[in-house]
């Protein structure tokens, strides 16, 4: 009997188990990089900053794992002790951009009126240059350093929060639960911090570490250009730029492994962004 | 399993049915749970009939009106047949599928607005269909469009053809979304909640619509929807859905009247009648089935249960014309007196343990004697007040309070009913002083409101119309029924120990404090929304439309608590409702608004019983009545929308007693014995109906 046999309609869509997937990989990946930034002492036997001055461009194998650069220092000690750099930057900047984005996004779109054209018409300055223009002219204007470079690249990211937090706010503030909790007699801070503040992250949450990805691109093209970190501290993006004409030669050492780990890096951030919009995306069906 | 136990029914004797569905079982799997939506469903539909099909959310009727159209979601495994035409749809290819959806079955969605595409005009898409499903050429299709716009009532069709979807009213999208289904001229036409979200005097329209598309071209209805009341009127026959099973079956008039089946007693207690009948409520919601059921699904809830309902899934059995029914234990007595909407035998379900049950429906009994002089205080006085929505630029607005004067005393219910648009909602929102007053006053136990503090105005609370969207997402329960108490600046362990106080009273367990509103069901939240309310005691209480966004059984278990809460002797009740049967429940006085205007008032009974103004009386008329034929006393000549006033009596466009007094000067309130109403002709009224019957 045909009746009796089982009809499927096929899946077409992911489910959760491929989210699963995409935040695990992302997540091991920054985790091994995190951990090898913070053992990079006993992972390597030379210093980030020594110099073996009978060992300059030395091929891999031997004495310096990966080789060393033409001032003589270990590639792979410096790959590794970049990362502290790199990550640090990328994270602290992330973090400083959510803050600040937040907060104003907040307020612009809760207040409204001329607290949100006000600051809105700021965002705009901001977002009218292209980001790494913006971020070579206030690097130029602060100068480089870590608390410099975490400004630096905040300021560049901030307004996308404010915007994307003000959007999320307008909308939330005419939900019933906003007008509950006015009847109920909370203030203004209040609402702000107790039911707007939580409930509009969830795109933050997913942006963020695609940002961090962002970030650390940023920051190595400003160190490639030299408005970053410099020589001798160990950057990937100014090893890289140290390493370009070492190519040429045939000496591929130099800026092939920093780009390899920029490149694994920015994919752990990318993979753990996307699992986590297509968990939110699951969720949401 | 169980089988279609014998071919349902004399008209599948008479006549070929064109749907006929057996044994449709559907399962869905998603990652971690499956779920059985459907489970051994038979049902037929023949050429010219209208059947509905009933039951509450979870129950599968959404699931049937994919199945028939072949548009199962993702992951589900179907098993049976969905006899169409005598072609399987379940087993069709997708050629034979896209020319079924068109011609052999098409679906109006519950939300015309958002199935209708936005940039388009409405009567491009109309025509586009008809070309190209009916081969039509531009012209032709032009003037069938017409003709079929002009045919699902709509005036002046060459017009409306012009309009863009945003432009059309709630009622004016559905004629729209019907026509354009009937356009391609199907065999059968489904209807998923057509009417939900549309107002009484609309609903009894658009059903008739449905009626004539059976009578008039042969085509089968299948009418979807949760108010097996308010459809039963133009169905011949119905068919119940619980827990994606089919529960009982047979001919509209017997069903409505006397239902065999438990679950579809329940369903029919728990709404409220506007002859202020009993609403019995029965405690409990729908299970999610993860597999089909080996036992009975409504045991659980069910006061008839015997250790059968539980063993064993009750087989479908035949009775007399058609009529079938899945249980074990099918009652017999009758659901409702003749006459009178009276509380029926004593073996009926009433499981909810309710100590103060009898206290729910009893308006008169609200104010107690030792608290009088507590009961006499005015706790709510709006004078004139006016409310103008600007728009943000330049000039103009929108009018949606013109002058409302109300006044409520502690231990009173007051009713506000009318249709959507008339200016109910602003009217909660401007007591909240969640909205300023143009013009006029708010006072809220004696202090104008946009003079309180924050604490001051915790004194007048809102239960909101939508449960779960009025708890903040990311705040436990506790949390949420607390937040009037934390502005109050009470200590956190008598806000802890008052939270479960109010808890208790709602009949909730301590163990939902810790959850956050996604985890609760519409009743668990509203309930929540409603112990919010009370846990500050507050002077008054706010109900708006509460219960409109609840299934009908849970509908009444919350009905039956906010009843106990209204008749508490420390505040005033606001009880704001489109449906005027669920304020007749409890409410000791009521407002009727129209466009901004209080058009009548007065005792409840007074104005159910003796309507004066021709709009309530219109109102009245259009309320589904369980278990008696109506006699609509006023019809209203045309939707909401088109009627505009600059001059004269708000309701002048609408209404079929209008004289040129009307259309010139607005008559104020005027006592016509315990009501006042704002008409003209309220000495000449009984007349005029008369004659015009």
């Amino acid at each position: 009997m045909a009746a009796l046999e089982m009809v499927p309609v096929v899946s077409g869509s992911r489910d959760g188990r491929f989210a699963k997937i995409l935040i695990w990989t992302g997540g091991t990946i920054l985790v091994v990089v995190a951990l090898a930034a913070i053992f990079a002492p006993l992972l390597s036997s030379w210093g980030p900053k020594e110099i073996d001055p009978n060992g300059t461009l030395a091929a891999p194998g031997g004495e310096h794992l990966l080789g060393s650069d033409g001032n003589g220092m270990d590639v792979w000690s410096r790959v590794l002790h970049a990362a502290r750099i790199d990550l640090g930057i990328a994270i602290c900047a992330v973090a400083l951009a959510v803050v600040v984005g937040t907060l104003l996004g907040m307020l612009a779109g809760y207040l409204g009126g001329w607290v949100d054209d006000g600051l809105m018409r700021i965002v705009d300055i901001f977002q009218a240059f292209p980001t790494f223009i913006l971020a070579l002219a206030v690097s130029a204007l602060l100068g480089g350093g870590f608390v410099n470079l975490v400004i630096t690249i905040a300021a560049v990211n901030a307004p996308a929060y404010a915007r994307l937090v003000r959007a999320e706010v307008r909308t939330l503030r005419e939900m019933q639960y906003i007008d509950a909790a006015k009847t109920s007699g909370a203030s203004t801070i209040g609402i702000m911090w107790r039911h707007l503040l939580p409930n509009s992250l969830t795109p933050v949450r997913v942006i963020a570490p695609l940002n961090c990805g962002w970030a650390m691109l940023t920051l190595a093209g400003l160190s490639f250009l030299g408005l970053g970190v410099t020589v001798p501290t160990a950057e990937w993006g100014s090893m890289i730029s140290l390493g370009t004409s070492d190519v040429v030669a045939g000496r591929w050492w130099t800026s092939v492994p920093p780009g390899l780990a920029l490149l694994v890096c920015v994919l752990g951030f990318s993979l753990l962004g996307e699992g986590l919009q297509e968990r939110a995306e699951a969720r949401r069906r | 399993m169980t089988a279609p136990a014998g071919t349902p029914g004399r008209e599948a004797a008479m006549t070929v049915s064109l749907l006929d569905i057996q044994d449709l079982s559907v399962v869905i799997h998603r990652p971690g749970r499956s779920v059985a939506a459907l489970s051994n469903v038979s049902f037929t539909v023949a050429p010219g009939e209208v059947v509905g099909l009933v039951g509450e959310s979870g129950g599968g009727k959404s699931m049937v009106a994919r199945a028939i159209v072949g548009m199962l979601p993702n992951g589900s495994h179907a098993t049976g047949r969905v006899g169409f035409d005598g072609a399987d749809v379940l087993r069709m290819d997708p050629a034979d599928l896209a020319a079924h959806r068109g011609r052999g079955a098409a679906i109006c969605f519950q939300n015309p607005r958002g199935a209708l595409s936005p940039t388009r005009t409405v009567g491009r898409q109309l025509i586009d269909r008809l070309v190209t499903h009916q081969k039509m050429t531009g012209d032709r299709a032009a003037e069938s469009a017409k003709e079929l716009f002009a045919s699902v009532g709509i005036r002046n069709p060459g017009r409306r053809l012009e309009a863009f979807p945003h432009e059309l009213s709630g009622g004016m999208a559905q004629r729209v979304m019907i026509s354009l289904a009937t356009g391609c001229a199907p065999g059968l036409l489904i209807a998923d909640e057509p009417t939900t979200g549309l107002d009484v005097t609309l609903t009894r329209e658009i059903l008739r619509q449905f009626r004539h598309a059976a009578d008039t071209d042969g085509r089968g209805v299948l009418l979807i929807s949760h108010d097996l009341a308010s459809i039963a009127e133009v169905c011949d026959r119905v068919v119940v859905l619980y827990a994606g099973t089919v529960v009982e079956t047979g001919p509209a008039a017997k069903v409505l009247r006397e239902p065999a089946h438990p679950y579809t007693r329940a369903l029919l207690r728990s709404v409220p009648d506007v002859n202020g009948g009993r609403v019995v409520p029965t405690a409990g919601g729908m299970p999610l089935m993860t597999a089909a059921p080996h036992d009975c699904p409504f045991a659980p809830r069910c006061a008839h249960a015997g250790e059968d309902c539980r063993t064993a899934r009750p087989e479908t059995t035949s009775l007399t014309d058609g009529w079938s029914l899945a249980c074990f234990h099918p009652q017999e007595t009758a659901l409702f007196a003749p006459q009178e909407a009276a509380p029926a035998s004593p073996s009926d379900p009433a499981p909810l343990p309710d100590p103060q049950g009898g206290s729910s429906v009893a308006p008169g009994a609200s104010v107690t004697a030792d608290n009088a002089e507590q009961a006499g205080r005015v706790v709510l006085r709006v004078q004139d007040a006016h409310v103008v929505y600007r728009s943000r630029f330049g000039s103009g607005g929108h009018h949606a309070l013109r002058g409302v004067d109300l006044e409520l005393r502690a231990g009173e219910t007051l009713g506000v009913v009318g249709e959507s648009g008339c200016g109910k909602s602003t009217l909660a929102k401007l007591i909240m002083g969640l909205v300023e007053p143009s013009s006029g006053s708010v006072a809220v136990a004696g202090k104008t409101v946009g003079k309180m503090s924050r604490v001051e105005r915790t004194r007048a609370q809102m239960v909101f119309q939508d449960p779960i969207g009025s708890l903040s997402p990311r705040r436990t329960v506790a949390d949420s029924i607390a937040e009037p108490l934390r502005a109050a600046k009470v200590p956190a362990d008598a806000r802890a120990a008052k939270t479960e106080a109010a808890l208790s009273r709602m009949e909730l367990d301590n163990s939902i404090l810790t959850r956050y509103p996604h985890e609760l069901s519409g009743g668990q939240a509203q309930r929540v929304g409603i112990a919010r309310a009370l846990v500050g005691q507050p002077d008054l209480i706010v109900f708006d439309e509460p219960t409109s966004a609840l299934d009908v059984t849970v509908q009444a278990q919350i009905l039956d608590v906010i009843a106990d809460v209204a008749s508490d002797a420390g505040h005033g009740s606001v009880f704001i409702s489109h449906d005027l049967a669920t304020v007749r429940g409890f409410a000791d006085r009521v407002v009727v608004l129209y466009l901004g205007r209080v058009v009548e008032e007065g005792p409840v009974d007074e104005v159910f019983d003796r309507p004066k103004h021709p709009y309530t009386r219109a109102l009245l008329g259009s309320a589904p009545r369980l278990g008696e034929s109506r006699t609509a006393e006023v019809q209203l000549v045309k939707d909401l929308d088109e009627a505009d006033a600059a001059t004269g009596c708000a309701l002048a466009a609408r209404c079929p007693f209008v004289t040129d007094t009307c259309r010139s000067q607005e008559q104020t309130l005027q006592s016509y014995g315990e009501s006042r109403a704002a008409c003209w002709r309220v000495p000449e009224l009984t007349a005029l109906i008369g004659k015009s019957a």
